[in-house]
């Protein structure tokens, strides 16, 4: 058996994988203007941001793996729990980037913290693309390093 | 503990990114209904909440049942997809037919470069071209505050579309139009507006008013239109 099966062979971490995909797909599609809910709920991708939501996608799904991954890893061997610290950071990184526009978020922030926040969040609006695909590279190795940590110290016990 | 400290100020962060965030759109709800609430004599609501003394000229009839109200922002991307994927189909069949006009109020905040980019737009105004320099900065964007609006390349703009370039630089140089974008800021600040693009869709008919918040698609606007004609 894998450690990917190893992990989501409990349905309690299944669970928590939901939970996680969900909780993060859907504010950070509403957020970044995907899904609207007022005065219908609709799902709107335009052809040119379509990549902008697939990699929305794609964060959440890796978020829903490596974070119960790490959970079991700390619960099952109890390590540390840097890794689920670098894949949050990965996803903050990730949501941050494309929230912070034009939306709710990036007036509230602009109008609350003046002009260096501007010049954060046009630096996040301006580098969404290349923000989103570091925080997926960031969620990848953690998957890979937390993949072969509970390879190595099962192998171990 | 001390590794666990990254991870609980990961989790806050999140939490208040998610928190803002609906939280602002639950308020925006709220205001929606209000709005409606306020709208049963149009002429009411047009004297409380529509405050459009600094805003663009009408584009369409005057005469128009409904009046779309756009704040917008010109460095923002999600206006930028508004104006290329939904607009121009509202003007082949709602304005050209003489159904709904549109009004454009500045909500510049996503950067320096954005009120001068909408002050640009009244100095264009000076010369009869508010809606030509507005179309053609939604086709020039390129990002916030990274050069493509900045005075240079505005009044390189108003070149292309032949205006008088003395006048437009004059205008543009001496600030000639802040007052009112900000006015434009402060009014939709008023009503509640936090992003861009918001639209207001006013039936002067039916006293109603509909709020649509984001770039949402076409259909939106067409069922929301066509509930009110």
């Amino acid at each position: 058996m894998n450690n990917f099966s190893l992990v989501f062979a409990i349905p309690s971490y299944i669970v928590i994988a939901t939970v996680i995909f969900f909780g993060m797909f859907f504010p950070l599609s509403i957020l970044s203007e995907f899904i609207f809910v007022e005065p219908f709920f609709i799902i709107h991708v335009t052809t040119d941001l379509a990549f902008s939501f697939g990699l929305i996608l794609a964060i959440s799904f890796m978020s829903a793996i490596v974070i119960p991954m790490n959970i079991y890893r700390i619960r099952i061997l109890r390590k540390k729990t840097s890794r689920i610290g670098t894949s949050l950071i990965g996803a903050i990184i990730g949501a941050s980037a494309g929230a912070c526009s034009c939306g709710p978020i990036g007036f509230f922030i602009i109008s609350t913290f003046g002009a260096g926040a501007s010049l954060a969040t046009a630096f996040l609006t301006n580098y969404e693309i290349p923000l989103r695909l570091i925080s997926l590279g960031l969620l990848c190795v953690v998957y890979f390093t937390t993949t072969k940590s509970i390879s190595t110290e099962c192998r171990i016990r | 503990m001390n590794r666990l400290i990254p991870v609980i100020i990961s989790g806050i962060a999140i939490a208040l990114i998610v928190g803002v965030g609906f939280t602002s759109y639950y308020a925006q709800i709220i205001e929606i209904q209000e709005l409606r609430d306020k709208a049963i004599d149009m002429k009411k609501a047009e004297r409380n909440i529509l405050n459009l003394e600094n805003a663009s000229p009408i584009l369409g009839s005057a005469e128009a049942q409904i009046t779309i109200v756009e704040f917008g922002d010109y460095q923002c991307e999600l206006c930028y997809s508004w104006f290329h994927n939904t607009r121009g189909t509202i003007i082949d069949n709602y304005v050209d037919t003489g159904k709904v006009n549109i009004v454009f109020v500045d909500l510049a905040f996503l950067g320096s470069d954005s009120p001068i980019a909408a002050q640009a737009t009244h100095c264009a105004n000076e010369q009869g071209k508010y809606w030509e320099y507005h179309s053609i900065l939604y086709y020039k964007q390129e990002g916030i505050d990274n050069g493509w609006a900045s005075k240079s390349m505005l009044k390189e703009y108003a070149n292309e579309l032949k205006l008088d370039s003395d006048q437009f630089a004059s205008c543009i140089d001496s600030a000639k139009y802040a007052k009112n974008v900000q006015n434009s800021y402060n009014a939709a600040v008023k009503m509640k507006v936090s992003s861009t693009p918001t639209f207001y869709l006013f039936d002067h008919e039916n006293g109603m008013v509909e709020k649509i918040s984001g770039a949402q698609p076409l259909s939106v606007f067409v069922k929301t239109i066509d509930s009110m004609l």
